[in-house]
């Protein structure tokens, strides 16, 4: 696993520029290549009836993202980036992954909003889509109230973890910003059905047996030099996550993806979705390491 | 023997139309969309000139351009960038890879900023390879 190369995913509404600047401090990291993607949708351009293919609609859509894309590039080049740009017609989920495993990048980096809240940009569904096709780990940008992203956004993670392999992959992930990361918030929130029904001492045994293993994990990063501080919650996850934020002054989130299939995340929900979709904060969400 | 000239960029209408100029004037053309795909074509074919392009998928022009500066058997072959970046980011891009601790490497030999008309293109072209 490593930071080399990312792309910066843009449908020029939910992501600027100024959402790169922040990414720069991934250099720390070994970030050397960044990637720009635009994808026109194809309904844009489409054959209509009794108009066809609409050529020079997709060759103005094209330009106009073209001359982004030339301005956005000569302020990388100029700081000793390595940059590229895709501009494509096309489904937005497959060119995202077609153009992810061309380039072999490492982190896909894209805006997200709720289905049907806005039809041209990317949906927590399709960014679901996209961790469970491509296997690359995707950060999720967002403004916050003041109109910015947080330059120091990789500073105080708050990383959820439930052990799972996704979980154990993010883990490793962080590690890699070793020297970006000033503390991690490492909690797990366990359910309120986990401790229903138990006495008070089966509820100190689940308590200590989940302390544990946040002290495992806790160690990794230790290991790494990375400072980690632990906690536990107990009840349903978003609210517990959203509640851990607000207290422990994150500056972003990361979790796992559930390993959940698109029908069953469909009725039961996801985690990572609800969070990219609903709340302004970045969201990086990590899927299980396929090749370990 | 016609001399043979890389063009590389990821734009096909562009493509086209540099594949046109150089025909017109007696260079045979070799294309190459991306930086990988030329920097391999570049070692194969041993072109006479490369027309470069810098902003482009998988390989900038600005690290093509680079690679082709330090290698001992590839650096003599001319290069004209025909590019939208502007010839004062290329130098700059480069002036900062020499401050991260990369070698020095020489301007390239023209600079046309796109759009480019077609008798300015074959005349820097011809140029080089008289």
């Amino acid at each position: 696993m490593k930071i080399e190369k990312l792309l910066f995913v843009t449908e020029f509404e939910e992501l600027w520029y100024d959402a790169v600047q922040p990414l720069l401090e991934l250099r720390k990291a070994g970030l050397k290549h960044v990637v720009f993607l635009h994808v026109i949708d194809r309904d844009k351009v489409a054959m209509h009836r009794g108009v066809g293919y609409l050529k020079s609609e997709a060759v103005k859509l094209k330009e106009v993202a073209n001359v982004r894309f030339i301005d956005w590039a000569e302020s990388l080049f100029e700081q000793g980036m390595e940059v590229g740009a895709h501009i494509v017609v096309g489904n937005l989920v497959a060119k995202i992954v077609s153009v992810s495993e061309d380039e072999d990048v490492d982190l896909i980096i894209t805006g997200c909003h709720k289905k049907g809240e806005m039809k041209d940009l990317v949906a927590g569904s399709e960014i679901m889509e996209v961790l469970r096709r491509s296997s690359k780990p995707v950060l999720v940008l967002k403004y916050a109230e003041s109109g910015k992203i947080d330059e120091r956004l990789f500073e105080r993670p708050l990383f959820a973890t439930d052990w799972s392999p996704a979980s154990n992959a993010a883990l490793q992930f962080i590690s890699l910003l070793k020297d970006l990361v000033k503390d991690v918030r490492l909690i797990h929130v366990a359910s309120e059905k986990s401790v229903e029904g138990t006495s008070a001492m089966e509820v100190q045994k689940i308590r200590k047996e989940n302390r544990q293993k946040l002290e495992d994990d806790c160690a990794v990063l230790r290991d790494q030099g990375i400072a980690v501080e632990q906690h536990l919650y107990i009840g349903e996850v978003v609210e517990q996550i959203k509640k851990a934020v607000q207290e422990r002054n994150a500056s972003m989130i990361v979790v796992g993806t559930t390993g959940k299939g698109p029908m069953r995340e469909r009725w039961l929900g996801s985690v990572p979705r609800h969070l990219a979709e609903e709340y302004n904060l970045p969201v990086l969400i990590v899927p299980p390491d396929r090749e370990a | 023997m016609r001399k043979r000239v890389l063009v590389v960029d990821d734009d096909p209408d562009i493509i086209t139309f540099v594949v046109t100029v150089l025909e017109e004037n007696n260079f045979t053309p070799i294309i190459a969309k991306d930086g990988e795909e030329a920097s391999r074509k570049i070692k194969e074919e041993k072109p006479d000139l490369v027309i470069l392009d810098i902003l482009m998928p998988k390989q900038s022009g600005i690290k093509l351009y680079r690679e082709l500066k330090t290698d001992d058997s590839l650096k003599d072959v001319p290069v004209v960038v025909l590019s939208g970046i502007a010839k004062r980011t290329f130098l700059r891009s480069q002036e900062a890879l020499t401050e991260f601790g990369e070698n020095n490497v020489p301007e390239p030999n023209a600079y046309i900023e796109k759009p480019v008309d077609p008798d300015e293109l074959a005349e820097q072209v011809k140029k080089f390879l008289a």
